[in-house]
């Protein structure tokens, strides 16, 4: 999905006009601290604008579209292989001796459509917000903060926020890609201490789609150890931590203040899609360790 | 200047941060090998004075169901404290074995959640960064493959804990389910003008703390471990026709002590002067 809004989205003129793209004679905003502020200005950088990224998307799952396993999709009631498009499918047959029928059959199919379009969700709405920094003439976006949820629109239909400060280095020349972080300032200014910069942030999103077999569905004539769910977990949670490790091992040595959001959304009937986000901020290395001296233990004389 | 010849330390904070712009304006090669970690900065910073680094993400998931009308019934089988100690067992298994795999020493701040779906399902789920000490700083005693270690405790808490001359060992629990009488009707409709103690239930309380903490100590002692801390405690009813009963959760990180023995820390007193916490002057 591009980085440009839509026609019409964005424009701040009453009469319709083209919205400026730069703000560089109106005060900066900021969504920062006072800490976070104090820590940029010794870091050498200033606000210019508060940055905000949103698209709001129609989801696009394999259940809904009926290649995993809808109630008249392509997919065997009985486990049979998996569907074109569903990879990482696993069958949980009936663990009754003479239990027979579709409440009893399962599996998980590991839902790539579902992660692709959530996941394009997160990366179109923190490239509008690295589209507008770059307006600003912005060196970097800091204190990006992630929100989720279903603020317009209805079934199905997902809005992605980013917001977060632009910062520049007065009289230094602009990037032409700015970095991305959802570190604060006053943990940039450690971050920078540790010889790391921040390149930019990552996303990462895995889903699984889970039919329960009986166990699973917790039939009381069938009680013991259930690997239905680690398993979607695990499925979930391995291409979303992936994801994120491939996105940084391009622009950076490692991932740092990782933010973790497991969820199970409601499909089909007692299905569910087991899903998980991973967002941090890929770091880079610019110079040696420069460590403080050793933290002194405080007790903080504060209410 | 390329990552590789790094400068050396010095200048000011604002020199650092042109010099990390100036890297990042260069093109960066595709690692080999990333971690990724769930750690703020500050908490890196921590981890890093008493000598470990962070090498991945680890997570493990654990699930058991079971059935309450005989898990509970007279004369009460233990299926249900089982069910649940499985699903967790089960859980960290899967994260240790997802930190030998990475050659880690153990994971810390592990986010520990429970789902219930349906209420006889137990979703243990487990998730934190999996971290090394690193070459420079290992001591003679610290050679061997040992069993790896986990905690619940923050990286902040954990690098009190080194500093202090401790280690953790592992994530201990202790799971009793205990079963108690219904209430006579009246009670049960919210009729009766009794105001008397449900002593059938409190006792039911008293002997699940009991079960648990029991358990809680058999696993920290089956770890030689010299205490546990940050133990809490978390209360689950369980009320349907004919099933009344209360699981407890006792759930903690078992400790070692080093063998340099305790080591003081002596915490100065201090007025911080940056951003105070939310609602201090509000209800100041």
């Amino acid at each position: 999905m591009s980085s440009t809004l839509p026609n019409g989205a964005g424009s701040e003129e009453p009469d319709g006009a083209p919205a400026p793209r730069s703000r560089a004679h109106r005060p900066a905003t900021s969504a920062l601290s006072v800490a976070d502020a104090a820590a940029l200005r010794r870091l050498g950088l200033e606000a210019v604008g508060f940055v905000l990224g949103t698209v709001v998307l129609q989801v696009a799952s394999s259940v809904g579209a009926g290649t995993v396993g809808g109630p008249y999709g392509t997919q065997g009631w009985y486990g049979g292989t998996g569907a074109a498009g569903a990879s990482g499918f696993t069958s949980y047959p009936c663990v009754h001796v003479m239990g027979f029928g579709a409440d009893h059959w399962g599996f998980n199919a590991e839902d790539r459509s579902y992660a692709a379009s959530v996941g394009s969700g997160y990366a179109t709405a923190v490239a509008r917000l690295t589209e507008e920094a770059r307006s600003l003439g912005a060196h970097g976006v800091v204190g990006i903060r992630m929100d989720v949820g279903d603020f317009v629109g209805g079934w199905s239909t997902w809005t992605f926020r980013a917001t977060g400060t632009a910062v520049v280095i007065r009289g230094a020349q602009a990037p032409h890609e700015p970095f991305t972080t959802n570190v604060n300032g006053t943990h940039l200014e450690r971050l920078v201490a540790l010889g790391l910069a921040p390149a930019r942030l990552v996303s990462g999103v895995g889903a699984c789609y889970v039919r329960p077999n009986c166990r699973t569905r917790g039939d009381l004539m069938a009680p013991g150890g259930v690997d239905q769910i680690p398993q979607a977990v695990g499925v979930a949670r391995n291409r979303a931590r992936a994801t994120v490790r491939e996105a940084a091992s391009h622009s950076g040595e490692g991932v740092v203040q990782t933010d973790w959001t497991d969820r199970r959304l409601p499909a089909w009937g007692e299905g569910w899609i087991q899903s998980a986000v991973a967002l941090g901020t890929a770091v880079r290395r610019f110079g040696p360790r420069q460590v403080p001296a050793a933290p002194r233990a405080v007790v903080p004389l504060r209410p | 200047m390329s990552p590789d010849e790094p400068a050396p330390p010095g200048g000011t904070a604002a020199d650092h941060m042109r010099q990390a712009l100036a890297v990042l304006a260069t093109p960066a090669r595709p690692q080999a090998s990333t971690y990724v970690s769930d750690l703020l900065v500050g908490e890196l910073v921590l981890l890093d004075e008493v000598g470990y680094e962070p090498v991945d993400l680890v997570a493990g998931a654990g699930s058991a169901s079971w059935n309450p009308q005989i898990a509970s019934g007279p004369g009460g089988s233990d299926a249900w404290a089982s069910a649940i100690t499985s699903a967790i067992s089960t859980a960290r298994s899967a994260i240790d074995r997802e930190i030998r795999e990475r050659s880690a020493d153990g994971v810390v701040a592990v986010q520990l959640h429970m789902d219930r779906h349906p209420a006889n399902v137990l979703t243990c789920t487990l998730l934190g960064t999996a971290i090394r000490r690193r070459a420079a700083s290992r001591g003679a005693s610290d050679h061997g493959p040992r069993r790896p270690f986990g905690t619940t405790l923050s990286a902040r808490d954990f690098h009190l804990l080194v500093r202090a001359g401790y280690l953790p060992v592992g994530i201990v629990t202790g799971v009793a389910v205990v079963a108690f009488a219904a209430r006579s009707l009246t009670q049960g409709l919210g009729l009766s003008r009794e105001n008397r103690e449900l002593t059938d239930q409190t006792a039911a309380l008293y002997r699940a703390r009991e079960i648990a903490m029991g358990r809680l100590d058999a696993e920290a002692r089956a770890y030689d471990a010299s205490g546990v801390v940050d133990v809490s405690f978390s209360e689950h009813p369980f009320n349907s026709v004919l099933v009344h009963a209360v699981e407890l959760l006792a759930i903690g990180t078992a400790i070692r002590r080093g063998p340099d023995g305790h080591r003081p820390i002596l915490p100065h007193l201090q007025l911080a002067l940056d951003d105070p916490p939310p609602g201090v002057f509000t209800h100041g």
